[in-house]
């Protein structure tokens, strides 16, 4: 928090509000671009995810009208590749995962019982990554280099020889960039559902929401940094002509399908699960009970984030595995049936237990169950080795995928949206207009992708832009194309309905939909702030169980910290598994800080491609001082505050249970999943080109040891750091983590990374571990910094105990990477 | 063999209509699972619907027999079958007669008896019926995917590696195929034929290959093979007896007597290869070779006459 940001909003409207309207206002006009609200940034996530999503289909209309008829001359190859290539890449990146995160940000402190996001910052930081980082894939139309390489973006085709000129490096650049909206809301959401729920809220009487907001956000925790990794090794070979891929020397194309798919496909649930979570969340409420076996929907939940790590290579059945390989994977795949099953189960037994109401929302659950079931029923023959072969890259997949997507992710989406926008605008979205819409998209649906399959089986392969005349695809592709435009006509009409119920809509009343959870405890008229007083919950749907919740005025209902008297944001931090309160959170007023970090993030991502690099290394460094000022804030922690019903709590504290560290912990499995990508990469080439092994060069023992001994050390005075902050332990650190660096580099020096494959991914390994080691050192001089200007004290040692575990993980990581470099000259693995 | 290309003839590329023992294998499994899913996509919404009805509570047993039961024994059932399905075509025949393809931006390379003779071809597959094949898939640039759905599924070609795949085609006929992996801007037209024949005609097919390509014995004729070995042309095309070697582009030797022309996806005719030649970046846009468009209009149609005599 900036000195500024500290400060509530001023202005003469303001000043007459109570202080704690006054301390949640979101500044008016075009400041409103400051706020890092919950509210805000959610709201923003979803009309730029719904605006993206508009684009894709407009995509898709461009495809559908190409096929509509044989050896069509509407679009030319280029565009028709442009085309398919952005549809994908726009539906899955931009779309699908920010408008779940979008719907996620803005819902889960409502439901959770907090009065915003647990760092408000990252979440609007994240935001503008997103947006940014969209901007830039989209401006490659601008500039005739728009991706067409497919959302894929298989090697070789993708590397400079095959795809020369920029239009995969606006891919690779601008999603990695757009990427770190995903991972840095998955820190967020983690710590925010770990954290801040309201007093009494166990994890057992969490909103189901919760639970597959939870997963989710672990999932893509683990499950993004492969990609980034492989984008990232994918950019470097295009740039820098490393051969990561290159077979003839000591690469594999098939690298890049092994870590593409190892997001790509935990990717699939990553969209499916919190569609299915908003679907557990509505059920219940038209049902008018709660959800049926519940413990059963948490274990299947998290069961198949698990599952869905192991199943990527069926989307590599063609590849020539071999036959073990493909039974295994076969049998994995299709495991995951079960827990989606018991999912689908718990919500047909809700069903059963009343009468259900049939709103517009119902239908689109209705709907999503048709949809998604046969989805999954195609999805378990895909894994079928044999079917696979067959189907596998034909329109069988295509209509596939789309059934479990739009079924498992728009519909539910679509339904959301007449659910929770009376809570964003106030208003009411039409029954009539929702029917339509509803009636129109499901026709249009199975009139488009029904078709598919029999167009797939009949032979046609996915990615072309023109087929022969007669062979058997004409009239399935034109009735194909016909049914798309009646699923547009659909979707416009809920655009429509969206827009125009902003003057239109009814008024909302409070809970219009006789919801049990917490996000209905105000009427919707979208005051900007959450809970005047945080009450204590003691059931899952605390507003049918609690009476008192509805039957008062929900500014009077009684609980923690009433009101903000000292004109601060605060929240309630909460122990991770009971719920208890703990701590007191301090959260930011709005400020500019991460809009201008992540634009230089932005400048630093557009230099890359227009290949200024040191106007992109000069942004980078002005990014690393953004980071600095947004975290430059006086520490709180030893205060006090009096919370009313719940006693007094302390401020921010320094401990294993506070939000920061928990944080760190959820970052530190970003980052051991990025350097586990890289470690695959050197194990996988390793074992598939042995014969590259030593060929650029040996690592210099010596110096390898070196860097661990020094890493050792380091990790040894983390730890010491902890008891005593002394600015000793700071400068110590900072020290041997650049000593570890300079020894990493000198280990590294003989060996050549553009002679093989394995020696550029051993480069970029020890790389990571670099990055890694000047975040501790970053940390460790800013640190002493905070201490010099007094800006933290004695006993205020959240960065000591945070940094603690960072050290230790680097240590670990510098440990492999040592082995790997130190090992085939040893002889060990031979 | 018949000389109609599968060009505008329905079911020429179907999974569904199985000419080879791969695909037949496949359809039956195809079939079985389409039967079994319908049902219990029925059963799943005769739930619902149920579900929807009913006025009291479902027991917790159906959450059991729904979400774990029924699909543990389904997938037991899919999983045998599928399995024994793979074991029987997934089988590589290390007797069988093995004719490396070789995937190229935007045509394929085909040699019969590669570890012999090696009689090079391009775009057209001629296998022999009921005779287990083996293919070796190579590819010389980027992924493609070898497919022809009539007789079995599909492999990719990858560079740096090899795969095998054993085919045994169960019918006489003439089937297309097409690459299955997105290969860049011409992905769409590259596809090729397989001619299935007899054991003997094949066997005199192959003995015919090494010989040389037939003589230009007219004056047109001898004039399209001027044109075509002072124009360049043999610096990626080989005719055996004419000019030999080079591999960048199809063989040509035969050119003439393949059904289709650009790799599967025009009729051959003097006329079609004439536009082939002069215009080939509009015609396959991104191909390797440029477009001839400043021939002379004699010199075009005589190269292309003398391409067409090459049967």
């Amino acid at each position: 928090m900036t000195e500024t940001s500290n400060k509530p909003v001023q202005g003469p409207v303001l000043d007459s509000l109570p202080t704690y309207e006054k301390a949640w206002a979101t500044p008016p006009g075009w400041r409103k671009l400051s706020s890092v609200s919950h509210r805000v940034v959610g709201q923003r996530f979803i009309v730029t995810g719904l605006i993206f999503f508009l684009i894709a289909g407009m995509l898709a209309i461009l495809v559908r009208t190409q096929l509509i008829v044989p050896e069509n001359t509407f679009l030319d190859a280029e565009t028709y590749n442009q085309v398919f290539t952005m549809h994908g890449t726009l539906m899955m990146f931009l779309f699908a995962i920010p408008i779940l995160e979008g719907f996620g940000v803005y819902l889960l402190p409502l439901m959770l019982g907090a009065r915003d996001l647990i760092f408000p910052r990252l979440g609007a930081f994240g935001y503008w990554c997103y947006l940014f980082g969209g901007l830039i894939v989209l401006a490659s139309f601008l500039f005739d280099a728009a991706p067409d390489g497919g959302w894929f973006m298989y090697t070789p085709l993708s590397t400079k020889e095959y795809t020369p000129g920029l239009s995969a490096d606006f891919w690779l650049i601008g999603i990695t960039f757009a990427e770190i909206a995903s991972v840095t809301a998955a820190v967020e959401i983690i710590a925010a559902i770990l954290c801040t729920r309201a007093p009494g809220m166990s994890l057992a009487k969490m909103p189901i929401f919760g639970w597959y907001m939870l997963v989710t956000a672990f999932m893509i925790a683990v499950g993004f940094p492969p990609l980034i990794i492989g984008s990232i090794l994918l950019e470097i070979e295009r740039v820098l002509g490393l051969p990561f891929f290159d077979p003839a020397m000591g690469g594999d194309p098939l690298l890049w399908q092994h870590l593409f798919w190892l997001f790509g496909h935990p990717e699939v649930y990553i969209i499916f699960l919190p569609a299915a979570g908003m679907v557990a969340t509505m059920l219940p409420t038209f049902v008018g009970k709660p959800l049926f076996g519940y413990g059963f929907a948490v274990a299947a939940v998290v069961t198949m984030g698990f599952i869905s790590f192991g199943l990527w290579a069926h989307h590599m059945f063609s590849t020539g595995l071999p036959t073990v390989t493909l039974s295994l994977f076969s049998a994995a795949s299709t495991v995951v049936t079960i827990p989606t099953g018991v999912q689908i189960f718990c919500f047909i037994l809700t069903m059963a237990q009343a009468r259900p109401r049939l709103t517009v929302p119902m239908l689109f659950i209705l709907g999503f169950l048709f949809i998604f079931v046969l989805g999954g029923l195609t999805g378990v023959m895909l894994a079928s080795v044999p079917f696979n072969w067959q189907a596998h890259d034909s329109y069988f997949v295509v209509a596939h995928l789309h059934y479990v997507l739009i079924g498992g992710m728009v519909f539910p989406l679509i339904g959301a949206f007449y659910y929770w926008t009376p809570h964003f605008t106030g208003r009411m979205m039409s029954e009539r207009l929702g029917k339509w819409a509803f009636w129109l998209m499901f026709i249009g649906f199975h009139v488009t992708f029904f078709l598919m399959h029999i167009t797939g089986l009949r032979g046609m392969p996915r990615r072309i832009a023109t087929y022969p005349e007669g062979i058997g695809w004409d009239r399935l592709n034109m009735l194909s194309s016909i049914g798309s435009y009646i699923l547009a006509a659909g979707v416009l009409i809920f655009v429509w309905d969206f827009i125009a119920h902003r003057w239109r809509g009814p008024l909302a009343p409070r809970d219009p939909w006789k919801a049990g959870t917490l996000e209905w405890l105000y009427a919707p008229i979208a005051p900007g702030h959450n809970f005047h007083a945080i009450p204590r919950v003691h059931s899952r749907e605390p507003l049918w169980d609690q009476p008192e919740l509805l039957e008062n005025e929900a500014h009077e209902i009684e609980g923690m910290l009433r009101d903000a008297p000292h004109g601060r944001r605060e929240t309630v931090g909460c122990h991770p598994v009971s719920g208890e309160p703990l701590q007191i959170v301090r959260l930011p007023h709005p400020t500019w800080v991460p809009m201008i970090t992540a634009f230089f993030v932005a400048v630093s991502a557009v230099a890359l491609l227009a290949s200024f690099y040191y106007v992109a290394a000069a942004a980078l460094g002005a990014t690393l001082i953004g980071f600095a000022v947004w975290a430059w804030e006086k520490s709180e922690t030893g205060q006090t505050v009096d919370t009313g019903p719940e006693g007094i709590l302390p401020v921010d504290i320094a401990s294993r249970l506070g939000h920061t560290y928990i944080a760190v912990i959820g970052t530190l499995l970003i980052m051991v999943a990025l350097f586990a990508s890289i470690l695959f990469g050197v194990l996988y080439l390793w074992n598939v080109q042995p014969d590259f092994t030593r060929r650029a060069g040996d690592p210099d023992l010596l110096w390898i040891v070196l860097a661990v001994v020094a890493g050792a050390a380091l990790t040894a005075m983390a730890y010491l750091a902890r008891r005593n902050g002394y600015v000793l332990y700071d400068i110590v650190i900072a020290v041997l983590a650049g000593g570890a660096c300079w020894a990493l580099y000198q280990a590294l020096r003989p060996v050549t990374p553009d002679q093989t494959a394995l020696a550029a991914t051993l480069w970029v390994m020890a790389g990571f571990v670099a990055v890694q080691l000047f975040v501790l050192g970053y940390w460790s001089v800013f640190n002493v910094l905070r201490k010099v200007f007094g800006l933290a004290g004695k006993g205020q040692r959240i960065p000591e105990v945070n940094r603690a575990p960072y050290a230790l993980v680097t240590f670990l990581m510098l440990v492999a990477a040592a082995v790997m470099l130190g090992a085939p000259q040893l002889g060990v693995f031979a | 063999m018949s000389e109609q290309s599968t060009l505008g003839q329905f079911d020429s590329q179907t999974s569904l209509i199985p000419a080879g023992t791969g695909a037949e294998g496949t359809l039956v499994l195809t079939i079985t699972m389409s039967v079994a899913a319908t049902l219990i996509f029925l059963a799943v919404m005769a739930a619902v619907w149920l579900a929807w009805r009913r006025e009291r509570p479902g027991h917790i047993w159906w959450l059991w027999a729904g979400g774990f039961i029924l699909p543990v024994i389904a997938l037991v059932a899919l999983m045998v079958g599928s399995t024994f399905t793979l074991a029987s075509i997934a089988r590589v025949d290390r007797d069988a007669l093995v004719i490396e393809v070789t995937g190229h931006q935007y045509w394929w390379d085909v040699v019969y008896d590669p570890d012999g003779r090696a009689l090079r071809d391009a775009n057209e597959i001629i296998v022999p019926v009921d005779t287990p094949v083996t293919f070796r898939l190579k590819s010389e640039d980027v992924i493609h995917s070898f497919w022809v759905p009539s007789i079995s599924g599909k492999i990719d070609m990858i560079p740096g590696r090899v795969n095998e795949l054993t085919v045994e085609a169960s019918r006489k006929g003439r089937f297309r195929g097409q690459c299955a992996e997105f290969c860049g801007l011409s992905h769409p037209l590259m596809a090729f034929e397989v001619v299935v024949l007899e054991k003997d005609e094949f066997d005199s097919f192959t003995a015919g290959l090494s010989d040389e390509a037939r003589d230009a014995d007219t004056l047109q004729l001898k004039q399209g093979r001027d044109v075509f070995l002072n124009e360049g042309c043999t610096a990626c095309h080989a005719i055996r007896g004419v000019a030999e070697g080079a591999r960048v582009g199809p063989d040509l030797t035969r050119v003439g007597a393949r059904a289709a022309l650009g790799a599967g996806m025009w009729r051959m005719n003097v006329g079609n290869l004439a536009g082939w030649i002069a215009d080939v970046q509009d015609m396959k846009p991104g191909a390797n070779m440029p477009s001839y468009n400043h021939l002379s209009g004699p010199d075009l149609r005589a190269v292309a006459h003398y391409l067409s005599s090459l049967k």
